[in-house]
């Protein structure tokens, strides 16, 4: 029986009242690489954002080692996808790396020897090292994502959460970013990862989570990945689901009683 | 000009001119973060909406005390900041329909709390719509004092905070989610917007102290990519254009600060965007000049390995009217084009108006064919356009290939003995 990593219990989160994800109710173990999978709009960027508490949940709670993520930020890291931010901003890659150790070098100091230490091994894990002195505006696309995963890495973390860092990046990033999971799921770590492409959860995965807007199956990849489940995945939403959700959004109705 | 300079020597100037650059410096420096954030019209909400603050100050107090109407401000300010982001919490409100609403609604009961108070006749309410389009030459020393206090708080807050400001502005949700107090850090920004808005009021107005908030930053940002360099530029163009606008106001006492404030900032900042490095429409216009020339050697080169390619000897004299006919250039044009590659040892010149590659232009020229053709394989084996297609495109290809693309091509259509056209690829021969 292995650890459980995250607990995500009856979790609604909703915009404007109108549910995106209905009830997901799952255990997800440790030291695993899991993939969670669906179509657009299934709301895989919603339940990575709601774990790492940048959307408030309507109704249920996200346990990481049986703990709030308050308590817990420093094991927990997140890697949000690459167009989220202003790659124009004007600092270097090294600089990105640093803001990993922001939070741990505290308010009015800066990062140290030590700090720089660490963000030139992550670099060096990614094989960014020798763009440290790089403008972020001069990368290409999986050099960026690169830069965004050595960001997460210097936070020595216990659990990993990505943002489909597979979206549009090279064949080399990809082979790199891969093999760097396998380590990192051998070292003990967990790792989540939203992912797109159907044709690599096989290789990629221990454990898969297949949403569309409610929780289609968890589990092992080769017991869960199956025809019947990518169905029900990828069939189409739930018209009825929708319409319902409609309702609440237009007369601001509680998605639970109290 | 001897009178200008007579009244430079004036101390009360003196002091006013140095405090109202470092006031104007501290606006470029906490700027610079509204930019990155790409807050520039929350600036512009915060100034326009400090202006009732001043008014109920007034009426409350009954005298023109700075320190009352300034904090009157403040809290103006900060409260036209909770609005907008209340506002736009709003699913049908967007964030630049919030702070329109805020600036005008503001505004507007400003204006009419002013001439309210006009009106009433007060004694001793002279100067207020100064307020509105600023006039550095009502500042006396004491004031000059009040604003030092306040930028010099802004300049340490900045310092000590750079970092957190940073991620902040960079990627906010990561700051999040790596622990930090990311709606605290926000507060102290905002606070420090307003803080440097307020103290700028009555030197440049509220009408136009956003400019000395956001124009420094943009025009700084054009010439360098790094933050703290960013920050320093943006600073002192700010301090210079905050000196600036503060002598002319001096030396026309009845002109208003603000307008010639913005007239100075926008000039720099025009002039960074024509000249600057790299980003400058000038050296822009210089890259494609150079671009161009590239495109006029390459494809001379091209001509003229083509003309002997066909005679069957790379190295063949040609007839320099003859390869002028058969290029787009008028004849004068093609000949100092041909001077040029004659320069630079591409080609040689002969007698009776002949002409010949060098080994050097024969290798640039069998370059150029190469890709050409290449580029018209590849075109043809993985995009599956027609051969009588892809010769455009190929036209414009065959500049910008690198050597690696090159050799990755070469690699992907197994180094291919012809183009679509059964044109020969033509190689070095190997040693």
């Amino acid at each position: 029986m292995t650890k459980t990593a995250v607990e995500i219990h009856d979790l609604v989160v909703a915009y404007n009242r109108k549910p995106v994800l209905w009830n997901i109710d799952a255990h997800l173990p440790a030291g695993k690489i899991i993939g969670i999978i669906g179509p657009n709009g299934a709301g895989k960027s919603t339940l990575i954002k709601a774990m790492m508490g940048l959307l408030k949940p309507a109704s249920g709670k996200i346990l990481f080692f049986d703990n709030p993520l308050d308590e817990v930020r420093e094991r927990v890291a997140y890697v949000p996808q690459r167009e989220s931010v202003d790659w124009q901003f004007p600092v270097t890659v090294f600089d990105v790396v640093l803001m990993g150790r922001y939070k741990k070098v505290g308010l009015f100091k800066n990062p140290g020897k030590s700090d720089k230490e660490k963000a030139k091994q992550a670099l060096e894990k990614v094989d960014m090292y020798q763009f440290r002195d790089r403008q972020i505006s001069q990368l290409s696309g999986g050099q960026q994502q690169r830069v965004f995963i050595a960001r997460a890495l210097i936070q020595d973390a216990d659990i990993y959460l990505m943002d489909e860092p597979f979206a549009g990046v090279d064949a080399s990033t990809e082979k790199a970013i891969l093999k760097l999971m396998k380590e990192m799921g051998e070292q003990g770590k967990t790792v989540i990862v939203v992912h797109h492409d159907l044709q690599t959860v096989m290789d990629f995965f221990d454990w898969v989570m297949m949403l569309n807007q409610r929780l289609v199956a968890c589990g092992k990849t080769q017991d869960v990945f199956i025809e019947k489940n990518l169905n029900d995945t990828y069939g189409g939403k739930l018209t009825l689901l929708n319409e319902v959700g409609q309702i609440l959004s237009k007369n601001q109705m509680p998605q639970r009683e109290k | 000009m001897i009178e200008f300079l007579s009244f430079l020597k004036d101390p009360n100037l003196q002091y006013v001119l140095w405090g109202c650059i470092l006031l104007s410096f501290s606006a470029g420096l906490i700027g610079c973060f509204a930019y990155l954030q790409k807050k520039a019209l929350i600036g512009d909400a915060i100034s326009h909406s400090v202006l009732p603050g001043v008014a109920i100050a007034f009426m409350l107090i009954e005298v023109k005390s700075l320190p009352v109407l300034l904090t009157g401000a403040f809290v103006s300010g900060i409260i036209s900041q909770y609005l907008v982001v209340k506002l736009s919490e709003h699913p049908k409100i967007s964030k630049d329909t919030a702070i329109g609403f805020v600036l005008t609604f503001f505004f507007g009961i400003g204006i009419v709390l002013l001439t309210f108070i006009q009106q009433s006749g007060h004694a001793g309410q002279s100067g207020l719509e100064d307020f509105i389009f600023g006039k550095a030459a009502t500042l006396v020393q004491k004031d000059i004092n009040l604003f030092i206090a306040l930028s010099v708080i802004i300049i340490i807050v900045v310092l000590l905070m750079k970092k957190e400001f940073t991620i902040v502005s960079f990627d906010e949700d990561f700051a999040h989610t790596s622990g930090m107090n990311v709606s605290m850090i926000n507060k102290v920004m905002t606070g420090l917007y307003v803080m440097a808005i307020v103290s700028g009021i009555q030197a440049v107005g509220v009408v136009l102290m956003s400019a000395l908030v956001i124009t420094p930053a943009a025009a700084g940002r054009f010439w360098t990519n790094n933050i703290n360099k960013l920050l320093i530029i943006s600073s002192l163009i700010a301090g210079l254009g905050g000196g600036i606008g503060v002598l002319i106001s001096y030396s026309a006492p009845q002109m208003p600060t603000g307008p010639w404030v913005v007239v100075v900032l926008s000039v720099i900042a025009l002039i960074s965007f024509l000249i600057a490095p790299q980003t400058g429409i000038i050296s822009k216009w210089f890259n494609q000049r150079k671009n161009k020339q590239k495109i006029h050697n390459e494809n001379i080169l091209k001509l003229l390995y083509k003309i002997c390619e066909k005679r069957g000897n790379v190295q063949c004299s040609i007839d320099k009217n003859e390869a002028a006919d058969r290029y787009s250039l008028s004849k004068k044009e093609f000949f100092n084009k041909l001077n040029r590659l004659n320069k630079k040892g591409y080609l040689e010149y002969q007698i009776n108006n002949q002409i010949q590659l060098t080994k050097k232009g024969v290798d640039e020229g069998q370059r150029i064919v190469r890709l050409h053709r290449l580029w018209e394989a590849y075109l043809a084996t993985y995009l599956n356009i027609a051969p009588d297609h892809v010769h455009d495109d190929a036209e414009a290809i065959e500049h910008v290939l690198t050597p690696e693309l090159e050799a990755k091509l070469d690699r992907l259509l197994d180094y291919p003995e012809a183009d679509p056209h059964k044109a020969k690829i033509p190689r070095k021969k190997k040693i």
